[in-house]
C-alpha cells in the first residue's frame, strides 16, 4: 500500500505474526464429601445397564450439575475372580477387557493385554481386577498434569469409619518416571504410601514405604486402581496389614472387596470405592496455542478519526487550526480479512491517545 | 456487554467475532490487516480551551469506559482511526444524504420502499408512473428510468468556511464505497445496473463496493462527480463525489409475508406519497432497516434509515 494514501488499515506482515504454544494447568481438588456424603448420592447416576455410574458436582437433576467423572470395575477372564455365577460377570469381564483394550492394547496374538503393574508388558505382576476412574473431559482437559495426581482412600478396617487409616496414592515418578508403550499415551505408575498410620503390609512396600498399586493414563484421563488395595497380605496380592470391610452387607466375615467384585454388581461396588475415597486431587493441563499479533501504529500511522463525534461541520474539534497536531484515542483493535471482513476485535480496557508524537505496539494473542 | 476493568494497568480483551469463528469452521481464517477503532469516544468531550491547560483537554474522554468486545462482526469497529501522511489538515470531508435530489419521507424520516407491485399500485398514481418523493421503488426499481427516485449520498466538506470552488484534497476523495444492506430483504442497484455483492457475512449482510471507475469497478453510474456549480448538493463546501443506489426487494419479501410478520411492524400511520393516494396504517407492514455506506479512503460511515413497506393481501 502506498504511504501517501490515507488508509484506516496497516497491512501485518509476517514479522508481526507469532505462533506460540502454552501449558495452562488448573488444580482439581474433589473432596470426598462431594463423591460420598454431601448430597446423599444425589449426585450419583446409576443406569440400568449397571456397566457403571456417573458421579456430578451437585445433584445431577440441577441443570447447573457438571458430570465430573465415572466410577467401575472389572476383572479378566482369566482373573481368579471370574465365574460364571458370579454377579454381572460378564460384564465385570467386559468392562475390563474395554478398558484393557484402549489403554493397554493387544498382543502379537491379537489378545487383550492385562494391565501391567510396572508397565513392563512383556513380564511382570498383572493387575486382573480393578477399579477405574474416569474423568470427565471437563476436569482433565487435555491431559493430567504428570505427577500432580493424588487420591487418599480410607483403608481402615471398619466400614463405618473408613478414614482413620488413609493411604496416598501419587504418581510420584510421572514428571520424568512415565511410560509411553500405551495406546493411548502416556502413563504413570500409581504408587501408595500410608499417610496416617501404618496401613499398608510391610512385605508389600519398598524402602521408600511405597507400593505400586495401579496406573494413571494422563492423555486419556483413566485411573486405574488395583482392587487388592482393600485387601490384607493373604489374599490375591493384597497390600494392607488388615482387609478393610469393603463391603459389609455381604457379612462381617466375608465382606472383603474380593467377595464384594464376585457377589455384587459393578454399582454396588463402585459405591463402595466411592465411599472410601477421602480425597482426590490433580492438575489438569489445557494446551493452549496462541497466535500473537503485533499491532504497530507508528507515529504517523492513526492520528485521524471517522467517529462522526470528530467533526463539527466537518472541522476537526480536537483543533483550532491546521497547525494544531491531530489526536485520536484508540479503544478497539480490529483484525481483518484479506476481504476487510472483521475476524476478531480486542478491546482496550481504557482509552489510549494517540498523535503524531507517539507509537506504540498493541500485542493481541489469540487462544485456540 | 459489560465493561472493562480500568482500575489498572491496560488490558486487552480480545475475541473471535461470529463471523471468524465461522471462517475459521471452513477453514479460511486468514488475517492479513488491522485497524484501530474508538466507538466509544465522544470527540464532543475535547476541551480544547480549558482554562487549566492542555493536560486537561482530553481528561473526560480519557475517563470513558470501555465495553467489553462484541462478538458480532457487525457491532464493532464503526468508526475506525485513519493515517494520513499530512499533519495539518482541519478539515476532513463526511458523506451526509443529498435530501434535495432524494428527500427522505417525512413522517418516517426515512426511505419507503414498496416491496412489492400490491404495494406499488396502491402507493402510485392511477397511471403508475409517478412515485412520491422518498419513495424507492423496490419492485422493479430498474424499470423506472435511471433519474426516478433513488438515494444519494453527497461527499464533501460541508463547511461555509471554504467555497464549493475550493478543491477537496486529492487524498480525501472517495472513489469507492463499501455499501451494506441486509441480503434477506434485497439487493442494491445503481440507477440503471444491478450490482453483485463481494461478500455475505453470517448475518446476511452484503457488502457492495461501488467505484467511480464504471468500466473496472462495477459500480456502473452509482459513483459520480458532484459538480462544483451545483446547487442542489447537500455538501456546502469543496464537493467530492456522490453515490446513488436503488433497492431491489428480494424475492421472499415480495412473495412471502414471513419476515414482515417476523421482523414488521404493523402500519402506524397513513402513507401518502402524493395528496390523492393513501394507503392506510391498517393495510400495510413494514420493517424498518439500515443501509450503510462507507468512504473506503476515509472510513467515514453513514447509516440510511430504509422502511420496506408491505401492503396487506
Amino acid at each position: 500500500m502506498p504511504t501517501n494514501t490515507p488508509s484506516s488499515f496497516k497491512a501485518l506482515t509476517t514479522d508481526d505474526a507469532v505462533l506460540t504454544r502454552n501449558l495452562l494447568h488448573e488444580a482439581i481438588p474433589i473432596t470426598g464429601s462431594i463423591l460420598s456424603g454431601t448430597y446423599a448420592d444425589e449426585n450419583i447416576k446409576t443406569y440400568s445397564h449397571g456397566m457403571f455410574e456417573s458421579v456430578y458436582d451437585y445433584p445431577y437433576l440441577s441443570s447447573s450439575a457438571n458430570h465430573i467423572l465415572d466410577l467401575t470395575c472389572g476383572y479378566s477372564a482369566t482373573s481368579g475372580l471370574s465365574g460364571a455365577t458370579n454377579s454381572q460377570n460378564s460384564k465385570k469381564i467386559n468392562v475390563y477387557n474395554q478398558m484393557a483394550q484402549v489403554l493397554v492394547g493387544f498382543d502379537a496374538a491379537a489378545a487383550i493385554r492385562a494391565f501391567d503393574q510396572d508397565g513392563d508388558l512383556s513380564a511382570g505382576t498383572k493387575d486382573r481386577q480393578s477399579f477405574f476412574i474416569n474423568f470427565a473431559r471437563l476436569l482433565s482437559k487435555d491431559e493430567i498434569k504428570k505427577g500432580s495426581f493424588s487420591l487418599q482412600l480410607g483403608c481402615q478396617e471398619s466400614y463405618t469409619a473408613p478414614f482413620e487409616k488413609l493411604v496416598t496414592i501419587t504418581d510420584f515418578s510421572g514428571t520424568d518416571g512415565y511410560k509411553v508403550n500405551s495406546p493411548a499415551g502416556e502413563y504413570g505408575i500409581l504408587y501408595a504410601t500410608s499417610s496416617s498410620e501404618p496401613v499398608l503390609a510391610s512385605a508389600s512396600v519398598d524402602s521408600a514405604g511405597r507400593v505400586a498399586c495401579g496406573l494413571i493414563y494422563y492423555q486419556a484421563g483413566i485411573a486405574v486402581i488395583t482392587s487388592s488395595i482393600f485387601l490384607g497380605t493373604s489374599s490375591l496380592g493384597g497390600l494392607l496389614a488388615v482387609n478393610s470391610k469393603f463391603n459389609p452387607a455381604l457379612g462381617t466375615t466375608c465382606g472383603n472387596v474380593t467377595a464384594s467384585l464376585t457377589a455384587s454388581t459393578i454399582t454396588v461396588n463402585a459405591n463402595k470405592f466411592r465411599h472410601r475415597i477421602y480425597n482426590l486431587s490433580f492438575n489438569n493441563t489445557t494446551e493452549l496455542n496462541s497466535s500473537v499479533y503485533f499491532c504497530r501504529a507508528h507515529n504517523t500511522d492513526f492520528n485521524y478519526s471517522a467517529n462522526p463525534t470528530y467533526l463539527s461541520a466537518s472541522k476537526m474539534v480536537v483543533k483550532n487550526n491546521s497547525q494544531d497536531a491531530p489526536v485520536s484515542f484508540v479503544t478497539t483493535v480490529g483484525l481483518y480479512s484479506p476481504d476487510n471482513e472483521l475476524l476478531a476485535v480486542a478491546k482496550l480496557s481504557e482509552p489510549l491517545k494517540k498523535d503524531p508524537t507517539t507509537e506504540f505496539t498493541l500485542r493481541v494473542r489469540l487462544d485456540y | 456487554m459489560g465493561f472493562l476493568d480500568n482500575s489498572g494497568d491496560i488490558i486487552l480483551d480480545a475475541v473471535l467475532t461470529d463471523l471468524g469463528r465461522k471462517r475459521l469452521a471452513e477453514g479460511n481464517f486468514q488475517i492479513t490487516k488491522f485497524a484501530l477503532g474508538d466507538d466509544e469516544i465522544d470527540y464532543g468531550l475535547y476541551d480544547k480551551n480549558h482554562p487549566s491547560g492542555s493536560a486537561y483537554y482530553d481528561l473526560e474522554i480519557l475517563q470513558s469506559p470501555v465495553l467489553e468486545a462484541f462478538t458480532n462482526n457487525m457491532s464493532s469497529m464503526k468508526s475506525r482511526l485513519i493515517s494520513y501522511t499530512s499533519n495539518d489538515l482541519l478539515y476532513l470531508p463526511v458523506i451526509q444524504l443529498n435530501d434535495t435530489l432524494s428527500p427522505r419521507e417525512s413522517n418516517s424520516n426515512s426511505y419507503i420502499v414498496p416491496v412489492d407491485l400490491s404495494t406499488m399500485n396502491a402507493l402510485t398514481n392511477t397511471a403508475k408512473t409517478a412515485l412520491g418523493s422518498g419513495y424507492l421503488n423496490g419492485n422493479d426499481p430498474l424499470g423506472d428510468s435511471p433519474t426516478a427516485n433513488y438515494l444519494r449520498a453527497d461527499q464533501g466538506l460541508d463547511t461555509t468556511e471554504l467555497t464549493p470552488r475550493d478543491q477537496v484534497n486529492p487524498l480525501l476523495l472517495e472513489t469507492q464505497y463499501f455499501v451494506q444492506f441486509d441480503n434477506r430483504f434485497g439487493t442494491l442497484c445503481s440507477p440503471s445496473t444491478t450490482l453483485t455483492p463481494v461478500s455475505i457475512d453470517d448475518d446476511n449482510v452484503a457488502t457492495y463496493i461501488v467505484t467511480f471507475d464504471s468500466v473496472g469497478g462495477g459500480g456502473g453510474d452509482a459513483v459520480k462527480q458532484i459538480g462544483v456549480d451545483a446547487t442542489d448538493s447537500s455538501i456546502a463546501g469543496p464537493r467530492g463525489t456522490y453515490v446513488s443506489l436503488k433497492i431491489a426487494s428480494s424475492l421472499e419479501l415480495k412473495t412471502s409475508n414471513f419476515l414482515f410478520n417476523q421482523l414488521g411492524s404493523p402500519g402506524s400511520v397513513a402513507l401518502t406519497p402524493t395528496t390523492s393516494i393513501s394507503l392506510d396504517a391498517a393495510d400495510y407492514r413494514f420493517i424498518d432497516t439500515t443501509l450503510r455506506v462507507s468512504g473506503v479512503t476515509t472510513g467515514y460511515t453513514l447509516d440510511v434509515p430504509i422502511r420496506l413497506v408491505k401492503k396487506d393481501a
